[in-house]
């Protein structure tokens, strides 16, 4: 509708365009033909037709607009209608939605219900995985174990195997050897026996050998007696042969005992002339060695000769009283002497000359400090002169003041009147010249001091280096007697101080020595030194122990004494009041004895009884009774026995068998016993049959 | 042990001296038949063997003794040491062993080792031993029971500890001395003499 609306409305406009064009032109031409009153009207058609376009054009547009508000109002009831259907729709789907949602918020519930359990349950089973892991691992550690024990079984079964097949090799190779062993065996058996027929055989053969090498030893022995023999035999020969030759010498032999005994008798000679050689020999020898000292003496005299000729031309030379050397010597040791005092007073004087030396260099150092103490006083008075010189200058100075001063107050007196000051000023006047007076006086006596002390000083030190000189002119000049009786003196101290240090050198010898015998016997010095030793030494335990034995052997003694005191006196009655431990023992020992005598008496009763019981049976029922009479015999006395030495002897013999031994009795018993002891050899036998024979006897008397 | 650093320390000397000792008087008593000889066992040192005891009373005597020396050698306040052999019946001195020790004391703690090899030392220990070993033939023999002790002398000033008392010198009456060989670790010098009693006057 809208189109066609528009259409229309293009259409009406199209046609109003045209219309007005086509009144434009043909209005143009007219407009130049024309004047202005067509224009006017043209203008008013024109306006009015403006206006009616206008009106057109406005009723177009209020249709048009018309026809728009229409169409926007069905348009907006369109919208409405279609957002109304929207606003259903999208509220149903709302609700739907919010259905969806309620759906979905319940299904969210339950999924998270599931959730959380399903979230314990994955805790759970993590927890059991962990567990069934943890078993797992444990499983798996108890497989591997199993595993490796498994490995370690199979090994130690495959080892065992392998040791299984190793034994039954071994085993069969043992069995092939135990076989071949035995074969071996077999063959050795056989060998042996081969081997002892040739033993027996040779063992013959040895036994024919022994007694072969029997004989052959004795014919060795024979062999060897007879070579000792011959051995003897040559020895005898050689000696018979030695003693031969030496036979033959004899002849020799005594062919030279008489030459000898010729020459001894000769030598004999001789000896006594050769002893009277000697003996003069001696003599000559001792002649000659009396010349050689005469000679020497001679020699020596002649020498002493000379000496004594040319000792007596010293005396003539020398001019001295000397006529014998005792002279001499007296001179010379004269002459040393005073060679000795001289060097004394030598070495005394170069002493001396030494001392004064010193003296001199002292007394010159004295001087040169005197000089230079001179030269000091020298300068202070050289200063003091000065300082004098500058107080006269000052003087002067000071008079040409009181000098103008006075001049000054005479001017004043003289212009002023006598007023009160002049006395004054005269008193002060003379004041000062009191004082000046007394200070220049001063001055003059110190001068006078300084220049005396001056003089003096110089004096002192010229008078006392005067002394110095005096002083080395004389020491020159001193005598040497003091010094020699110094020196003498001294000399004797010397002697003895060295006599002194030998004696004491001595006795220092002799005590070191003792020093050193005491030191290895082991004397100490108890100021210095200290001897120690352990308080629990061996020495100090073994006394101890001696001691402690010897106490005791002591008191064991006096113990033992008394035992026997006691043993001596009492008897068996222990009554001493000692505690000694020996009565105990003793009344132990009587108790033990007396003891075991009850115990013995005991056993003797009973003994006595049973054997008495034994007897008694034997006899009832055996019917005999047995009496040991001597060693191995037995008597036997039976019961129905009719006289009272009936009896029957046996003897053991010495083989243990029994005997009958002849009595009266058994004389009258031959038949029995020649058949039960002859023929029946049985003892038992043969008594019961006697029993039984005297029984019947008995019963039928 | 000195044994294995070079030189001579003061407690290195101390320690050999009276090892010295330890050794000596084992050897002494099982000379003089003192204590019966199979209490004795056989051991080696200084390149020699040595009678050692086995008696545990007097190993334990010997060891106190030896450990209270060897604190006074490194001191350097001991002089002498002396085995005396008394006979227990008599009480009289026997035989007198003894022991001068000369320490010098400039070789204090702090001074450096001395010089001398360990070996010198071992050396002039052994020939000691070895002579005390031929004194025994002629020494006079000991027919009594005896007991010996050991008596140290030390610096009068010195504490005298707990387990020691005072005693006397224990001088032999008419002796006979002989001197022996003596051993230095140049820092210790030890003397050893033996004195025993005359035969003719006993």
């Amino acid at each position: 509708m809208d189109l066609e609306d528009d259409t229309t409305v293009l259409t009406t406009l199209k046609s109003f365009n045209s219309f007005i064009s086509r009144s434009d032109q043909p209005q143009r031409p007219s407009d130049q033909s024309t004047g202005t009153g067509h224009l006017q009207s043209q203008y008013k058609r024109s306006m009015e037709l403006l206006e009616a376009a206008d009106r057109v054009k406005s009723k177009n547009r209020y249709l048009q607009l018309d026809q728009e508000k229409k169409q926007m109002e069905l348009s907006h009831k369109r919208a409405r209608f279609e957002l109304e259907k929207a606003a259903s729709e999208s509220a149903r789907g709302l609700a739907h939605e919010v259905d969806r949602n309620q759906e979905l918020l319940q299904r969210i519930k339950k999924l998270e219900e599931r959730e959380t359990e399903a979230a314990k349950n994955l805790a759970e089973q993590v927890e059991a995985n962990r567990t069934l892991r943890k078993n797992m691992g444990g499983l798996n550690k108890k497989l591997e174990e199993r595993d490796s024990a498994l490995n370690t079984a199979n090994q130690n079964i495959s080892s065992l195997k392998d040791e299984i097949r190793e034994l039954k090799q071994k085993i069969q190779s043992k069995d092939s050897a135990i076989s071949a062993q035995t074969l071996e065996n077999q063959e050795l058996q056989e060998q042996l026996d081969l081997q002892r027929r040739k033993y027996q055989e040779v063992s013959q053969l040895c036994q024919s050998l022994q007694s072969m090498q029997s004989s052959c030893s004795e014919h060795v022995i024979k062999i060897k007696e007879l070579e000792t023999r011959l051995a003897l035999q040559e020895q005898d020969i050689a000696i018979v042969k030695t003693v031969k030759s030496e036979v033959a010498k004899v002849p020799d032999l005594e062919k030279e005992l008489k030459r000898l005994r010729d020459d001894n008798a000769f030598l004999r000679e001789n000896r006594e002339n050769c002893s009277l050689l000697k003996e003069e020999v001696e003599g000559l020898r001792k002649k000659l060695e009396r010349m050689e000292k005469t000679k020497e003496e001679l020699v020596n005299m002649e020498l002493e000769k000379e000496k004594l000729q040319g000792w007596e031309n010293l005396g003539q030379y020398t001019g001295l009283n000397i006529r014998k050397p005792e002279d001499l010597s007296r001179e010379v040791i004269q002459i040393q002497q005073r060679e000795i005092a001289l060097k004394e007073q030598n070495y005394t004087l170069n002493s001396r000359v030494r001392s004064v030396e010193r003296s001199q260099s002292e007394l010159r150092t004295e001087v040169s400090q005197q000089r230079s103490k001179t030269l000091e006083e020298q300068k202070k008075r050289e200063a003091q002169d000065a300082l004098v010189r500058r107080l006269q200058k000052r003087v002067l100075l000071l008079t040409k003041e009181r000098d103008g001063m006075r001049a000054i107050l005479e001017s004043y007196d003289s212009e002023l009147a006598p007023t009160e000051y002049s006395p004054q000023l005269s008193k002060r006047l003379r004041e000062a010249e009191d004082i000046l007076q007394k200070t220049q006086n001063h001055n003059a006596e110190m001068e006078v001091c300084a220049q005396a002390h001056f003089i003096f000083c110089v004096s002192q030190v010229e008078l006392e280096i005067e002394a110095l000189k005096k002083q080395q002119a004389s020491a020159a000049d001193s005598s040497s007697l003091a010094t020699k009786e110094e020196v003498s003196l001294l000399r004797q101290k010397i002697e003895d101080l060295e006599a002194e240090r030998q004696r004491l050198e001595e006795q220092n010898n002799v005590l070191e020595m003792r020093l050193e015998r005491h030191n290895l016997q082991g004397d100490f010095d108890p100021l210095k030194t200290r001897v120690l030793h352990l308080k629990m030494n061996p020495t100090s335990v073994a006394k101890q122990e001696r001691q402690q034995e010897v106490d005791a052997l002591r008191e064991e003694v006096t113990n033992l004494r008394e035992l026997m005191r006691s043993l001596q006196d009492g008897g068996g009655l222990v009554s001493s009041q000692d505690d000694s431990s020996l009565h105990r023992s003793s009344l132990d020992l009587r108790k033990q004895m007396e003891s075991s005598e009850l115990r013995n008496q005991r056993l003797k009763e009973v003994f006595q009884k049973k054997i008495q019981e034994f007897r008694t049976v034997c006899y009832v029922l055996t019917g005999y009774q047995m009496d040991i009479t001597t060693e191995n015999q037995y008597r036997l006395t039976s019961v129905y026995a009719e006289h009272m030495d009936d009896s029957l002897l046996f003897k053991k013999g010495s083989n243990g068998s029994m005997q009958l031994m002849e009595t009266e009795f058994s004389k009258t018993l031959g038949e029995m016993v020649a058949l039960h002891l002859h023929h029946q050899k049985s003892i038992p036998a043969f008594l019961s049959a006697v029993t039984l024979d005297l029984f019947s006897r008995q019963t039928t008397i | 042990m000195s044994s294995t650093l070079k030189g001579i320390t003061l407690k290195g000397s101390a320690e050999l001296v009276a090892e010295f000792f330890s050794f000596g008087i084992n050897s002494i008593l099982y000379q003089r038949g003192i204590y019966p000889p199979e209490t004795f066992t056989r051991v080696t040192h200084y390149d020699m063997s040595l009678q050692l005891t086995t008696d545990p009373k007097l190993k334990n005597y010997l060891t106190n003794v030896v450990s209270q020396l060897k604190e006074w050698l490194f001191e350097c306040t001991v002089q002498k040491l002396v085995l005396v052999i008394t006979c227990l019946e008599t009480n009289e001195v026997l035989e007198r062993w003894q022991f001068d020790i000369e320490c010098d004391k400039s070789a204090k703690e702090s001074s450096a080792p001395r010089e001398k090899s360990i070996k010198t030392i071992q050396d002039e220990i052994r020939s000691v031993i070895r002579q005390i070993t031929a004194t025994v033939t002629f020494l006079p023999l000991l027919e009594v029971p005896c007991a010996f002790d050991l008596l140290v002398y030390t610096d009068k000033d010195l504490v005298v500890p707990e387990k020691w008392e005072e005693s006397g010198p224990q001088i032999i009456n008419q002796s006979e001395e002989v001197r022996l060989r003596s051993f230095t670790t140049s820092i210790h010098k030890v003397n050893s003499m033996v004195a025993y009693k005359r035969t003719d006057s006993v």
